[in-house]
């Protein structure tokens, strides 16, 4: 796909997936019931679970094409990756700041050791050591590979750190209310998340390839301003 | 396999030689050892908590600490004689390079976190004689897992503007599992619990050590390229 195809395609998912996020939010709002034991704050769910799933879609994906990366040594994947990568770190970042809002009304506290919310933060931090090492660094080449490395190593080390947190929750059981979710998702309520989940995901892949067409003209102009100054 | 084996051992023997004659982060991770000891007695009320009730954490974390002292100043001898280039024209691996590094500071960890214990022992009245073997094993193979993937992101945060600030960043999320898993076997050692119970956590260390050395010794050659 030539660059502009991919900016207009990317501009087109954003606006859907803009679109589409803001019936969302009506649908959130004004038109799925209330949750009895929650009240009004376990609508928050219908934004911090969809982004959750989108930062580890994002963080997966930057994982993979680091690797690939590294394998083939081809520019255009290196750029997906730290595009990919940006983004599992805006949704990481939505579902660890509507996490404890919610927490503090369900749980009557911010923050809890609860394993999926541990397991988030410490990849956020993880993603955050990838961008340091990659603005940090001061040979770009360099840069891009060792922050590959950073992202394959944070990729595998994830199935440890998630059964360890788990584990370190058995061991430790908290005396708080856990989540009342399961199965027995009343219909709206489905409904409104799955529509949350494809609100999402449209907007994330929008902005992937906005992020990763804005790579590409970044490295075209590097090169017109190299060949200029030659 | 005999001449690769070789390879590591002689990386291996110059940098414990070095290490040796100079003592330098040898003594400077003791006496770091020694004085978060001291500060830890002020710090906290031993009046109120036993040794045995905090000490698996706070082991733990001094040795991540001390680690990071030790660890982070891997490649720096090297570098400032640009020595290391030296090693990696020479026809021996990448991976052995690595391995040998990352063994190299394992003798030097493993040391300094024996003396923790040891330290905690004579400062706290901390009673391990009971667990020793395990406790050493376990901290060992903690101790493992740090070193390979210390030794992996040294590489990484030494090429950087940052050098060793970045280091912990870098690490710390990655040892979680090492530091739940090690301070729930030693706490559970520590408690004169049985050895049984302790068996997942040590099977999960073993992994995790096995996961960074294998991770290490891929991922090395493409940080050190250049």
């Amino acid at each position: 796909m030539s660059s502009k195809k991919i900016l207009l395609a990317g501009t087109v998912l954003a606006m859907i997936g803009l679109v589409w996020l803001g019936a969302v939010y009506w649908m959130s709002f004004f038109w799925v019931s209330t949750e009895v034991t929650q009240g009004i704050a376990q609508r928050i769910m219908y934004v911090h679970v969809p982004a959750a799933w989108t930062s580890f879609l994002a963080f997966g994906l930057a994982a993979l094409f680091s690797a690939v990366y590294l394998w083939l040594r081809d520019e255009r994947l290196d750029r997906a990756a730290v595009s990919a990568a940006e983004g599992g770190m805006v949704f990481a970042t939505i579902m660890l700041t509507t996490g404890p809002l919610w927490g503090k009304i369900a749980w009557g506290t911010y923050w809890t050791w609860e394993p999926r919310l541990t397991l988030t933060l410490l990849l956020w931090f993880i993603f955050l050591g990838y961008f340091l090492v990659r603005s940090s660094t001061e040979n770009p080449e360099r840069g891009k590979r060792h922050a590959a490395v950073v992202a394959i190593v944070g990729a595998l080390d994830i199935p440890f750190i998630h059964l360890s947190v788990i584990w370190f929750r058995s061991l430790h059981p908290e005396p708080v209310v856990i989540k009342a979710e399961g199965p027995t998702l009343p219909g709206d309520m489905l409904t409104t998340l799955l529509m949350s989940f494809g609100a999402f995901t449209v907007l994330f892949l929008g902005l992937f390839l906005l992020r990763y067409s804005l790579e590409n003209l970044r490295s075209e102009l590097d090169t017109r301003s190299r060949h200029a100054s030659v | 396999m005999r001449n690769y084996l070789r390879q590591i051992g002689t990386i291996l023997w110059k940098d414990l030689l070095v290490e040796f004659r100079t003592r330098e982060r040898l003594i400077t991770m003791g006496a770091f050892v020694v004085l978060v000891a001291i500060l830890f007695n002020y710090a906290i009320d031993w009046v109120r908590v036993s040794p045995e009730d905090i000490a698996s954490g706070l082991v733990w974390m001094t040795i991540m600490f001390a680690g990071l002292l030790g660890v982070g100043r891997t490649f720096h001898l090297e570098a400032e004689d640009g020595a290391f280039q030296g090693i990696l024209l020479s026809p021996v691996p990448k991976d052995a390079i690595f391995l040998a590094k990352a063994l190299a500071n394992f003798v030097f960890l493993y040391i300094v976190a024996l003396l923790v214990v040891a330290v905690f022992m004579f400062f706290f009245g901390l009673e391990v004689s009971r667990n020793f073997g395990m406790l050493a094993i376990v901290i060992g193979l903690g101790v493992l897992a740090f070193v390979a993937l210390g030794t992996l992101f040294t590489a990484v945060s030494t090429g950087t503007r940052m050098g060793d600030t970045l280091l912990p960043v870098l690490i710390f999320p990655l040892l979680a599992p090492v530091v739940i898993y090690g301070t729930g076997a030693t706490s559970q050692f520590l408690a004169g619990r049985p050895l049984t119970e302790a068996e997942g956590s040590i099977k999960m260390l073993a992994a995790i050590a096995l996961m960074a050395f294998f991770l290490g010794s891929l991922l090395f050659r493409f940080v050190v390229e250049d």
